[in-house]
C-alpha cells in the first residue's frame, strides 16, 4: 500500500458488503455521485447537482433524438463532469486504493477526484457517444 | 556561494525558457506552406483543372492543357510545335482518383505529371494535413521524397524500402519519422498513375482466364441469392458523405453478376436472361444494380446522353470498368421470389476484356464527402466485394493471393525489430515485477541489482527506441486516439507504426498495473536521456551544482504539466493542427526524430536547454512540463499495485529526502502520479542499515543478543515469540 498514514483510509457505506451485493453497490457508487444513506452532504450542492444531472440527461436524450450536435453533447458531458467532481468531493470523497477488485479506499484529494471522474466519464461518454454514432443518430 | 549559483541558474533557466517559447511562437508556421492550406473548390470540380492548379510545374514544357476527361479524370498536356499541339503527357489530381488517407487521416492532395511513355515528370504537393511535416520534418523532405519518382515508369514495382533487383522491385528512401506518410504517398502515386496509364493505353490490361459456369436447374429465391453471396448489398450512410441523417441511408444498393445462368435466370427470368445473353458479345459481362432506398440516384442526376455514369464503376484488382450510355440496359423487374421493392435499377455491361467473373471484383460507388467546416467536397468512394460462390464455377473458385495490407507489410518487414522490442519490454516488466527480490538484494550503497535493469532500459530506450526506431511516444498520439475514439477509429492508422503500437499496449497495461513510473522512469527515451545526463553530471563532479526545487515550489509547479495537457486537449477540439503545433512543448521530435542540429534554433535551443537543465536537476521536463506524463499520471491514480510503506513512514523522512521525484509527501504517502518507480525507497524499506525503524530494531536485537530474523513483506524483522516454558518442558519430555 502506497499510503503510510492510515488516517487517509476511508470506508464507504457499503464497505462491508461482499460478493454480488458489493459489486452492485460499487456500480451504483460509480453511476450515482450523490450521498447515500448515512453519508453527509450539503443540500445546496446536492440540489444543484440534481438539476445539472437532469440537464445533462436531457442533453443525451436530445442527442439520441438527433437534435443535438456532437460538439454540444461533448460540451454538456464535460460541464457535468466538472460539476460531478464537486458533488463527489462533497458527498463521496473517496477513491479506490490498489486493485479494483479490492475493498480498500482512501480519502480523495481534488486531483484524485478529477482523475477519477474524468476517467470514468470518458469511458461512459465514449460508450454512449459511440453507441449513438453507430446508430447514425449523432454525426461527426 | 552554492545558493547564489543555484538562484542564478534558476533565473537563467526561466529566462531561457521564456526566450525559447517566444522564439517557437514566432517561427511556428515557417515550414507550413501547404499545411491545411485552403484550396479553391473549383480545383476538384471545374473542367479546367489547370486554371486552378500549377500544372506546368509537373509537366515541364507544356503550354496548354485540356479539360478534365476520363474516369477517373485527368487532363492532357500539350506543347505547341510549329503551330501544332503535341501531346506531352497527362496531369492528374490525386484526390480525383484515390482518397488514400495519410497519417492525419486526410489525403495528401498531390498534382502528378506523367509523360506519354508513362514516366513521372513532376510531383507537387498542393495540400497536406500531416502534423509531422508541419513542425517536425521540413516539407522539403517530402519534396525530396517525391522527386525520387521523377523518371520512374508507372508500371514498375515501386515500394518504400531497399531495392531488390531479383524481385524487380525499385525501392524508395523513406522519410525517417514519417513512414506512414510516405507509404500512403507511394500508394497515391502508383494508384493515380496506373489509373490514368490504363485509360490512355500505356499500361495493358491484365488478361484473366474467363469463368466456366456450372449449369443447374435450380431457381434460387432472393434470400438464397443473398445468403450464398450471389447478390450483395452496398450501403452508404448519410453521415459518410457529410449529410445529416433523416433515418434513410444515402444509398442502399443491391447488385449481382448476371452471366452465371442460375443467377441470371433467377434475377431476369429465363426469357430475360436469354435475351440479355444474346445481346452480349464474347468477353462481355452484365451486372444488375437496384436501389431499394436512398437520398440520391446512383445513375447521377446530371447524366447526359453520351456521357459516363460517374457514380458507379466496377473494379477488379487495379483495373477499373466504367459505364457509358451504350453500356446501359433497362431492368424492369427482378424475378427472384422475395426480392425487395426498388425505385431505381439498371443493367450495366462490362466491355473490358480483362474482366473475369471467376475472380473477385468490387462495385464502387463514387461519392463526394462534404466538409462541414469548409463546405468543400472531397472525393470518397465506397465499395463492396463480389465473388461468385464456388458452386457456380466449374472447378470452384480459382486461387487468388490477395496482397497484404500496408500495415501488415510493415509488420512483416520489421518483424525482427518488433520481436526484439517485445522481448525487451517483457524483460523490463519481469524485472519490475520481481522488484521485491531485486530491492532485497540491494542496499543503500549498492543498488545494482535494480539499476542493472533500469540502466539497461535507459540505454536501449535512448539508443534503439529513441534514436534508431524513433518510437518515442508523444501526447499527439493520445490526442489522436482521443479523437479517433470519439469520431472515427481506424486500426490501420495505429497499426502502421508497429513499435509505437506495441509500446502503447505496454504503456497502457503497465500504467494500470504499476502506474506511469515504469514507462516514464525506466523506458521513456527522453526521460531516460534526462536522468542519464543527471547521473553522468553527478559522476563527473557536478554533484555540488545539482539541486532539487524546494518541495513547496515543486508541489505548485507539478500542476503545470496538467494544465499543458488539458490545454492541448481543449485546443485539439477546435483545431487539431494548432494542438499539434503547441505539442512542440515536447522536445521529442527535435531530440530524436529530426535531431537537435537539424532544426531551427528556437526548437534546438528549447530541447538543448531542457537537457542542459537536466544535468543539474533531475528530470525538469518530466516533473513540470510533460503533457504525456500528465496524461499517464491520471490513470495512475488507479494503478493496482503500489509501493510499500510502513506506519513509521509518517514521521520518518529518511527515504523522502532521497526521493529524486519529490513524490513523498509530508505524511509519508507516495504521490503515485509523480513517482518514477526508481525503487530507491523500496531499497531503504528492506535495508536494516538504512531504514531507521529497521536499523533501530537491528541494534536493539544486537544488544539483547537476539537473532536477526528475516525481514517480512511488511518491512519488519519477523517477530521472535518466546516459546512458553511448559511447552518447552513437554517437548523435552
Amino acid at each position: 500500500m502506497t499510503i503510510a498514514d492510515r488516517n487517509e483510509l476511508r470506508q464507504p457505506a457499503y464497505g462491508n458488503a461482499r460478493g454480488l451485493s458489493w459489486l452492485i453497490a460499487e456500480l451504483r457508487d460509480h453511476l450515482w455521485p450523490w450521498a447515500g444513506k448515512g453519508q453527509p452532504a450539503r443540500k445546496s450542492i446536492q440540489l444543484a447537482g440534481f438539476a445539472l444531472a437532469i440537464a445533462a440527461t436531457i442533453a443525451w436524450v436530445l442527442a439520441a433524438l438527433g437534435r443535438l450536435e456532437a460538439g454540444a453533447i461533448i460540451g454538456w458531458w464535460f460541464g457535468w463532469s466538472v460539476f460531478e467532481i464537486f458533488v463527489r468531493l462533497d458527498a463521496k470523497p473517496y477513491v479506490k486504493e490498489g486493485p479494483w477488485w479490492g475493498h480498500l479506499y482512501r480519502r480523495a484529494t481534488v486531483m484524485d477526484m478529477i482523475c477519477y471522474v474524468s476517467f470514468k466519464n470518458l469511458l461512459i461518454g465514449a460508450v454512449l457517444f459511440i453507441g449513438l454514432r453507430t446508430l447514425g443518430i449523432v454525426q461527426v | 556561494m552554492r545558493f547564489d549559483l543555484l538562484s542564478r541558474l534558476r533565473s537563467r533557466g526561466t529566462a531561457l525558457l521564456a526566450a525559447t517559447l517566444a522564439g517557437l511562437a514566432m517561427t511556428g508556421g515557417a515550414l507550413a506552406d501547404t499545411y491545411e492550406v485552403k484550396l479553391p473548390p473549383e480545383l476538384s470540380s471545374s473542367p479546367k483543372m489547370c486554371d486552378y492548379a500549377p500544372c506546368k510545374d509537373v509537366m515541364p514544357g507544356a503550354t496548354s492543357f485540356s479539360e478534365r476527361k476520363g474516369q477517373p479524370p485527368f487532363v492532357e498536356a500539350y506543347k505547341d510545335e510549329a503551330g501544332q499541339k503535341k501531346l506531352l503527357g497527362y496531369v492528374m489530381l490525386s484526390t480525383d482518383i484515390t482518397d488514400t488517407p495519410a497519417y492525419s487521416g486526410k489525403p495528401v492532395v498531390t498534382l502528378i505529371g506523367m509523360d506519354t511513355t508513362g514516366r513521372f515528370t513532376g510531383v507537387k504537393i498542393l495540400k497536406h494535413s500531416e502534423p509531422i511535416l508541419l513542425l517536425g520534418i521540413p516539407e522539403s523532405a517530402l519534396i525530396k521524397f517525391n522527386n525520387q519518382y521523377l523518371g520512374q515508369f508507372v508500371g514498375d514495382n515501386i515500394e518504400i524500402g531497399k531495392s531488390r533487383s531479383e524481385e524487380n522491385l525499385i525501392g524508395l528512401d523513406a522519410i525517417t519519422g514519417a513512414t506512414v506518410t510516405v507509404i500512403a504517398q507511394n500508394q497515391v502515386m502508383m494508384t493515380s498513375g496506373s489509373a490514368v496509364a490504363k485509360q490512355v493505353g500505356i499500361l495493358k490490361p491484365v488478361i484473366r482466364p474467363q469463368a466456366k459456369f456450372t449449369a443447374t436447374t435450380a431457381a434460387p429465391s432472393w434470400a438464397q441469392l443473398v445468403e450464398d453471396g450471389s447478390v450483395q448489398r452496398l450501403v452508404v450512410k448519410a453521415e459518410e458523405v457529410g449529410l445529416k441523417s433523416d433515418g434513410r441511408p444515402y444509398m442502399d444498393l443491391w447488385f449481382g453478376y448476371l452471366n452465371q445462368p442460375t443467377i441470371g435466370q433467377a434475377i431476369l427470368g429465363k426469357d430475360g436472361y436469354a435475351g440479355l445473353m444474346a445481346r452480349l458479345k464474347e468477353g462481355e459481362h452484365a451486372i444488375f444494380i437496384i436501389k431499394t432506398a436512398g437520398m440520391d440516384s446512383f445513375k447521377g442526376s446530371g447524366f447526359v446522353r453520351g456521357g459516363i455514369y460517374d457514380r458507379v464503376q466496377v473494379r477488379q484488382d487495379s483495373d477499373s470498368f466504367t459505364f457509358r450510355d451504350l453500356d446501359y440496359v433497362n431492368l424492369w423487374g427482378v424475378s427472384a421470389a422475395g426480392s425487395p421493392a426498388f425505385d431505381e435499377s439498371a443493367i450495366f455491361i462490362i466491355r473490358g476484356k480483362s474482366f473475369s467473373g471467376a475472380y473477385p471484383w468490387k462495385l464502387v460507388f463514387l461519392g463526394n464527402k462534404i466538409d462541414k467546416e469548409t463546405s468543400t467536397k472531397t472525393f470518397a468512394n465506397f465499395d463492396k466485394e463480389y465473388w461468385l460462390d464456388a458452386r457456380y464455377l466449374e472447378g470452384g473458385r480459382p486461387v487468388v493471393i490477395k496482397p497484404d495490407p500496408t500495415w501488415l507489410k510493415v509488420w512483416k518487414e520489421r518483424a525482427f525489430e518488433i520481436g526484439g522490442f517485445v522481448v525487451f519490454l517483457l524483460v523490463i516488466a519481469a524485472a519490475y515485477a520481481s522488484r521485491d527480490t531485486l530491492v532485497r538484494r540491494s542496499s543503500r550503497h549498492n543498488k545494482w541489482p535494480v539499476n542493472v535493469f533500469k540502466y539497461t532500459g535507459w540505454v536501449v530506450s535512448i539508443g534503439f527506441v529513441g534514436f534508431y526506431a524513433m518510437a518515442q511516444p508523444s501526447i499527439t498520439q493520445i490526442l489522436t486516439w482521443f479523437h479517433s475514439l470519439l469520431f472515427q477509429w481506424k486500426w490501420e492508422l495505429f497499426l502502421s507504426d508497429p513499435l509505437i503500437f506495441v509500446f502503447w499496449i505496454f504503456i497502457i497495461v503497465s500504467t494500470f498495473l504499476w502506474g506511469r513510473g515504469l514507462f516514464c522512469g525506466w523506458l521513456c527515451p527522453f526521460g531516460s536521456l534526462s536522468e542519464l545526463l543527471y547521473k553522468i553530471g553527478g559522476a563527473i563532479g557536478l554533484k555540488r551544482f545539482q539541486f532539487n526545487l524546494p518541495q513547496a515550489l515543486h508541489d505548485k509547479l507539478k500542476w503545470v504539466k496538467y494544465a499543458v495537457f488539458f490545454g492541448l486537449l481543449a485546443v485539439s477540439f477546435f483545431s487539431m493542427g494548432l494542438a499539434e503545433k503547441l505539442a512542440e512543448v515536447e522536445p521529442f521530435k527535435t531530440t530524436f526524430l529530426v535531431g537537435i542540429t537539424n532544426r531551427s534554433w528556437p526548437y534546438s535551443l528549447f530541447a538543448a536547454g531542457l537537457l542542459g537543465l537536466a544535468i543539474f536537476t533531475e528530470r525538469p521536463f518530466c516533473k513540470y512540463l510533460c503533457p504525456l506524463g500528465a496524461a499517464l499520471a491520471m490513470p495512475t491514480t488507479f494503478r493496482w499495485f503500489g509501493l510499500r510503506r510502513k506506519d513509521e513512514c509518517t514521521s520518518c523522512k529518511a527515504c523522502a529526502k532521497g526521493c529524486g521525484s519529490l513524490a513523498i509527501d509530508t505524511k509519508g504517502n507516495i504521490d503515485q502520479r509523480e513517482c518514477m518507480l526508481c525503487l530507491d525507497c523500496m531499497v531503504f524499506y528492506y535495508d536494516d542499515h538504512a531504514c531507521p525503524p529497521l536499523a533501530h530494531e537491528r541494534k536493539r536485537r544486537d544488544k539483547a543478543g537476539q537473532p536477526l530474523t528475516p525481514i517480512n513483506g511488511k518491512g519488519y524483522f519477523i517477530p521472535i515469540h518466546p516459546v512458553p516454558a511448559d511447552t518447552k518442558k513437554g517437548a523435552a519430555a
